[in-house]
């Protein structure tokens, strides 16, 4: 069943594209982080295995615009020519990695694949037929990422070098993790396209336009997604920071468990506030498209199944 | 650690080495050969062996065949044509290859 022939609410569609551009997000801008360990990983096989996690990360990308695609945007609407406020990811996607650290990449993938393997079990019966058919492709590929990531954990804790390394991408990336289960705001009126018929132009007057909460309460109510991002971030809790703790991490989560406000940085991503860098890695990948002086994107496949 | 890497592209057929990678144990060793040497080419099963433990005897030590003409274990001497001695044509052309390849092998 094509998309477009189910005919959403503007509440409906809101909900919808928030939860589609956070998960696109995500994936899209750490599979760019990714790629800058080419020729740099410590060895060639680490080199080749990350380089294949990008790939498929920027695959899985492609699955989640290829449905805002089939909304109404096209790529250029996306990516080339979208306003950078507009990226929807938790900035543990956009951070550099500090030179050399490899351990950032192997906490950072380790944090990322366990909240995506979640967020996708969520997304498995999803009442948006075209999300729950793509989300069984994508699990295929996600439990290899895991797996990659908590073996190199294990093996670089296993000294006290390694686990200093390791300790101190903790400290830098946790926060940023919890980012992920922050409610995303929903694109403003007008910003989300070149043209400004995204789904935000359906709300006259843009002070009408629903919050994050609302947005996100309305992904779990009509069945996007069966559990709201409170419960997944719980269940994320429970399983990484026990890992952790057994390699001898400490993690910034109090004896209690309680997650406050204080814990998740002001520049989170879901709320359109970023770190600096990510307007550094936006005109980065950027670059090209304007050098050139393209008004479309050349595509070279097929539309994604 | 060295773990040479044989891939078999289908059910039933053989292992065929294909490579090697550099892990520090089976299991990364079998995470890295399913990046390194699976993901391109069709892939049915993937072996990691490391590479100290494989046995080799090479053409210094042993004279491969023996030394004397053993040409008798090819059916040279006879005169046959495809509709009737099909193993007898096949058989020349196994003997006819393997004289290929060792001769490739002397360069």
């Amino acid at each position: 069943m094509a998309a477009t022939e189910i005919e959403l609410t503007p509440d409906q569609r809101l909900a919808l594209e928030t939860e589609l551009r956070t998960l696109a997000d995500d994936e899209f801008v750490i599979a760019e982080r990714y790629t800058e360990w080419q020729v740099h990983a410590p060895t060639l096989e680490s080199d080749l295995a990350l380089a294949n996690i990008a790939q498929d990360e920027l695959g899985h990308a492609r699955l989640w615009y290829d449905l805002l695609e089939e909304l109404g945007y096209d790529e250029t609407d996306l990516l080339w020519e979208r306003d950078p406020d507009t990226f929807r990811h938790a900035t543990l996607s956009e951070l550099p990695f500090p030179e050399g650290e490899w351990a950032d990449a192997i906490v950072r993938s380790y944090l990322f694949d366990v909240a995506e393997g979640l967020r996708l079990e969520a997304l498995e019966d999803s009442a948006y037929p075209a999300i729950a058919d793509r989300v069984g492709k994508i699990q295929r590929e996600e439990g290899y990422h895991t797996e990659h990531a908590e073996n190199w954990l294990e093996r670089l804790a296993t000294d006290d070098e390694g686990g200093d390394h390791l300790q101190a991408a903790v400290d830098r990336l946790f926060p940023h993790a919890l980012a992920l289960f922050v409610p995303a705001e929903p694109v403003p009126f007008g910003a989300e396209t070149v043209s400004g018929d995204g789904a935000g132009s359906q709300y006259t007057d843009a002070d009408a336009l629903p919050d994050a909460a609302t947005v996100e309460e309305t992904i779990v109510s009509e069945g996007y997604r069966s559990d709201s991002l409170a419960t997944l971030g719980e269940r994320w809790l429970d399983r990484v920071v026990p890992t952790l703790e057994s390699h001898g991490l400490r993690t910034p989560v109090p004896a209690d468990g309680e997650i406050t406000d204080e814990l998740v940085p002001d520049a989170c991503g879901r709320n359109g506030n970023h770190t600096d860098d990510w307007d550094t890695l936006y005109a980065d990948f950027t670059h090209t498209y304007r050098e050139l002086g393209r008004e479309d994107a050349t595509m070279i496949m097929d539309r994604p199944e | 650690m060295i773990w040479e890497v044989f891939r078999q592209e289908k059910p039933g057929d053989y292992h065929t080495h294909c490579g090697n990678v550099h892990a520090p144990d089976r299991e990364m060793a079998k995470q890295f050969a399913v990046v390194q040497h699976g993901r391109r080419k069709p892939t049915e099963s993937l072996w990691v062996v490391p590479q100290e433990e494989v046995g080799e005897v090479d053409a210094d030590e042993v004279a491969f065949g023996g030394t004397t003409d053993k040409s008798y274990r090819w059916a040279m001497a006879y005169t046959s044509s495809t509709e009737h001695a099909k193993e007898v044509i096949a058989s020349q052309q196994e003997q006819e290859q393997a004289e290929a390849d060792r001769q490739r092998g002397d360069d």
